[in-house]
């Protein structure tokens, strides 16, 4: 028994070793997994804190289905949300394709692109170990439609969803709590096991990229505080909500429930994550300076213009810090309606006496602020694609070409008497927020069109009420300013939006001009276009066709800036959401 | 006494009142529509009015007023019935989600602790200096006192504040990343003194110059006094004469003007709460003022700090009477 049990023994030996390495080796993948999976990200590593600094006293919101800021969106679904698809963490053009993250695909389509549908991965939980189902992301989608709650999200979920409309235009589903219109909701969004199905009242080709917004992500039912749900939504991403104290800070720290396994898009490198609100500006910018707080990010994109350059001329910060495009196109809408800017010729005076130049170097010059375009379109939106024209007209100075802006209000006396008189008598008249910055613009643009014959007039309006007065029609001015950002890698969500009636921002009122009903009509075909590359070279066609109307002034292709400390490592720029890859970022021991 | 005190206790309810109605008004009277601020660039009717319900803002002014008071005795539901604040309710911020009454109970220590800090600091300093320069009138400390005096007075809060903010940073005497975060003082009585060591300064520089004025006047006059002269003659010492005689006549209007000042403080130290990222109730009434129109809670601040004002009044007025006999409250 003894010999029997001594050579079985030393049988097993090799086996016992090999069994030893093996567990060690599946608790140190597990532990590289579960801790981030280090591996994937060369270099990073686990632990510490990561600390975000912004001047701001709060996010905007929490809420998945409110929040609505491209770099909230990027931060909390890097961190605490996950949503049916993705945009792919890396740096470059890469970064726009789309990658699945609660679901097995990034959507599929049917009935040309009026069906919708995804199937959610097996084994995802909710921070308190529950189950994700079908449910709880159709439940997540309805809340949408409780407009007299969930204010201020996106509202694609509520035009493209096939529910009925009242006579006013108001969907017929007044959300979960009211529960009008439930069985309408349920047969537009339904369930059948893990399969999301979506019925849309129109055609839309990319609705899929609307998959990445956590408004179309899950809400568990029973975890829903109706308001409340802002200041503590529940998480599926690798960081939980631990406080939340608005005016002091957010603070995550690490979901337990969270499972790398089902996740191929973020990381849990630091052991939390804070977010200080409410910091002086003179005081963030200092950290940044001087580097004296390693572990920290500036979730503000930029610093105090005059610190700019202290930062950035010095070779130390040139790893600390980044300059990139930003999303956002800034420009002047022309109101084209009668008895405004109805005048080719005069919109287009306005144009080449725009000076362009110096309201860049006013807001910090083309190294931070901004670029001339040429186009509505950024260059992150793929579609864009450089006009002709507009500023590469040899007659375009960055400056503002004065004679030549003269000459076509010469020619507008006779196209278009009516409008050549009252721009020349009255003047014409510009909406712009009223800042220190707006006011000292305006001073440059009213002497830069005293040059051409024409007069301008300015409407100051308080910056917090801003785009809701201009957007009100019997209150718009002749011109607007106005910035946009695609909500998603598609001049889907910028052309209609911005030049289309009832587009939601279409600050023209452009639906009486002559060239608006072929416009239109282009328009619809492109949105319901599937093939991306037919779909590109159609909106193409209709930036360039906007450029050629003069619809907008010069606009300006923006740039932000971020810092960070020097502890702070796995930076890079996330192109389609204008930040960084917030989920890369770890801090160096 | 207690007649009197009771008179007082309901004048200041009625004056209450008469400020709640009228920061209603003037709020309402404002060219701007709070619905609107959140509207964003998808902004519709429908957005606007949506807002306004939610708010609470589609309904008569009177209305909005009565559903106020009625929230004060009895509390209030708010969001379409979704959340119950308990009385007294001061209303519910929907920007921050949060019942008016909680939020500023949750911000009231920093305040409090600004205030009763910065206000030891400029007692402290104000009055030994203007006693100081009192007793030595006309010679080098008195003229340091009054070089203090002018430049403490002509000194912004605003840029007092900045510049030690940046020179504290600078030196890491703080940590602009916990700066402002609240730690109660028994849980961390160092990180409660960092916290607040430097705005406790930026409020004290400036009350003290005034104080050391105050008090350096009021000694003099004092001295002049016929039981001053009495006391002299008696060959009582200068010091004791200063120190037991003088300044509990001189003290009276100091303590009356404290009172009104620290009852003040406590309804927020608006530009320094700012500048040091405490999260007291002037950092939350700006915040509300400026950038999200957030009635409830401009309403909250404004009558805590009326509140306070009227309190420390009425202390004022019955400490006066003790401090001074000549001084009786019928």
């Amino acid at each position: 028994m003894s010999s029997n049990s001594g050579n079985a023994s030393r049988k097993r030996t090799p086996l016992v070793a090999a069994g030893v390495v093996i567990v060690v080796a599946i608790a140190a993948i597990l532990y590289g997994t579960l801790s981030g999976g280090s591996g994937s990200t060369g270099g990073a590593q686990n632990g510490g804190q990561l600390v975000y600094v912004t001047n701001a006293s709060q996010l905007n919101h929490l809420d998945p289905q409110r929040v609505y800021t491209g770099q909230d969106i990027a931060f909390l679904n890097s961190y605490v949300f996950r949503s049916l698809a993705s945009y792919k963490p890396v740096p470059g053009q890469d970064g726009f394709q789309l990658v699945p993250d609660l679901a097995t695909d990034i959507g599929t389509a049917s009935d040309g692109g009026k069906t919708w549908k995804w199937t959610l991965k097996d084994g995802i939980k909710w921070q308190d170990g529950s189950a994700l189902t079908c449910d709880d992301v159709k439940y997540g989608i309805s809340r949408a439609f409780a407009t007299d709650i969930i204010t201020d999200g996106p509202s694609y979920a509520i035009q493209d969803i096939d529910i009925p409309t009242d006579a006013k235009g108001n969907s017929m589903y007044l959300g979960p709590y009211k529960k009008t219109g439930q069985d309408l909701y349920d047969k537009a969004v339904s369930c059948n096991g893990n399969t999301l199905t979506v019925h849309l009242n129109k055609p839309v080709g990319d609705f899929n990229y609307f998959g990445t917004y956590p408004a179309m992500s899950p809400v568990k039912q029973s975890a829903d505080t109706g308001a409340k749900y802002d200041n503590g939504p529940w998480a599926l991403g690798p960081y939980k909500i631990s406080s939340y104290k608005i005016g002091s800070q957010l603070e995550l720290v690490r979901n337990p429930n969270w499972d790398p396994a089902t996740d191929t898009i973020r990381h849990n490198f630091p052991d939390s994550i804070v977010m200080r609100f409410g910091v002086a500006e003179a005081a963030r910018d200092q950290i940044f300076l001087t580097d004296s707080v390693k572990n920290a990010v500036n979730y503000d994109q930029g610093l105090l213009p005059q610190n700019l350059d202290a930062f950035y001329n010095d070779a130390k910060n040139a790893t600390r810090g980044n300059n990139e495009n930003s999303p956002y196109t800034r420009y002047y809408a022309y109101n084209v309606s009668a008895g405004h800017l109805d005048c080719v010729d005069i919109r287009k005076a306005i144009f080449f006496a725009w000076p362009i130049q110096g309201l860049i170097d006013l807001s910090g010059g083309e190294k931070y602020y901004g670029k001339v375009g040429d186009s509505p379109l950024d260059p992150l939106v793929p579609d864009y694609a450089p006009t002709t024209g507009n500023t590469h007209d040899t007659n375009f100075m960055k400056a503002g070409n004065p004679t030549y802006a003269k000459s076509l209000v010469e020619k507008a006396k006779t196209d278009c008497a009516s409008t050549y008189a009252r721009v020349t008598t009255k003047g014409f008249s510009i909406d712009i927020s009223d800042t220190a910055t707006h006011r000292k613009a305006a001073a440059l643009i009213k002497s830069a069109m005293e040059g051409t014959g024409m007069k301008v007039n300015f409407n100051f309006i308080q910056p917090g009420v801003y785009y809701s007065t201009v957007q009100d029609p019997t209150k718009q001015g002749d011109m607007s300013a106005a910035g946009w950002a695609a909500d998603w890698a598609n001049a889907s969500t910028v052309i209609p939006d911005l030049f289309i009636k009832n587009g939601g921002f279409d600050l023209d009122q452009n639906w009486n001009d002559p060239a608006y009903a072929d416009f239109a009509k282009k328009v619809a075909a492109a949105q319901a276009e599937t093939d991306r590359t037919k779909q590109m070279s159609m909106w193409r066609e209709l930036a360039q066709f906007v450029m050629d109307q003069y619809w907008i002034s010069v606009p300006i292709f923006n740039l932000d800036q971020y810092q960070w400390g020097s502890q702070v490592g796995g930076v890079e720029y996330w192109l389609p959401q204008g930040s960084l890859i917030f989920t890369n970022l770890y801090v160096k021991k | 006494m207690l007649k009197y005190i009771g008179k007082r206790a309901m004048a200041n309810g009625l004056i209450l009142v008469a400020i709640s109605m009228i920061t209603y008004l003037i709020f309402w009277a404002l060219p701007v529509n709070p619905a609107s601020i959140s509207c964003g660039t998808h902004c519709t009717p429908q957005k606007i009015a949506a807002n306004e319900h939610l708010l609470g803002l589609d309904v008569p002014i009177w209305v909005q007023y009565g559903r106020f008071v009625k929230g004060l005795v009895v509390g209030a539901n708010y969001a379409d019935g979704q959340v119950h604040c308990s009385a007294p309710s001061l209303g519910y911020s929907v920007p921050t989600n949060t019942c008016v009454t909680t939020l500023l109970a949750q911000k009231f220590p920093v305040t409090l602790s600004l205030a009763i800090g910065a206000f030891i600091l400029w007692m402290l300093i104000g009055m030994s200096m203007g006693i100081v320069a009192a007793r030595y009138r006309g010679r080098w400390p008195d003229k340091a006192a009054n070089a203090f005096v002018l430049t403490g007075t002509s000194l912004p809060t605003f840029l007092l504040g900045l510049l030690l903010l940046i020179g504290a940073t600078l030196a890491h005497w703080i940590d602009p990343i916990t700066q402002g975060l609240w730690v109660a003082p028994w849980s961390d009585p160092i990180g409660f003194f960092k916290n607040f060591i430097f705005a406790w300064i930026t409020l004290a520089i400036t009350s003290a110059a005034i104080y050391t004025r105050l008090t350096r006047g009021s000694v003099i006059e004092t001295s002049s006094e016929d039981f001053i002269r009495t006391a002299r003659a008696k060959g009582v010492s200068e010091w004791r004469i200063l120190l037991k005689h003088n300044l509990r006549t001189s003290l009276a209007p100091i303590i009356s003007q404290a009172g009104l000042d620290f009852g003040g403080l406590l309804g927020g130290a608006v530009i320094t709460e700012k500048v040091f990222n405490l999260q007291g109730l002037g950092n939350v009434a700006i915040t509300a003022v400026l950038q999200t129109y957030d009635l409830p809670i401009l309403v909250g601040t404004t009558l805590i700090a009326a509140a306070f004002y009227l309190v420390f009044n009425l202390i004022v007025d019955v400490a006066y009477s003790f401090l001074d006999p000549r001084v009786r409250i019928s």
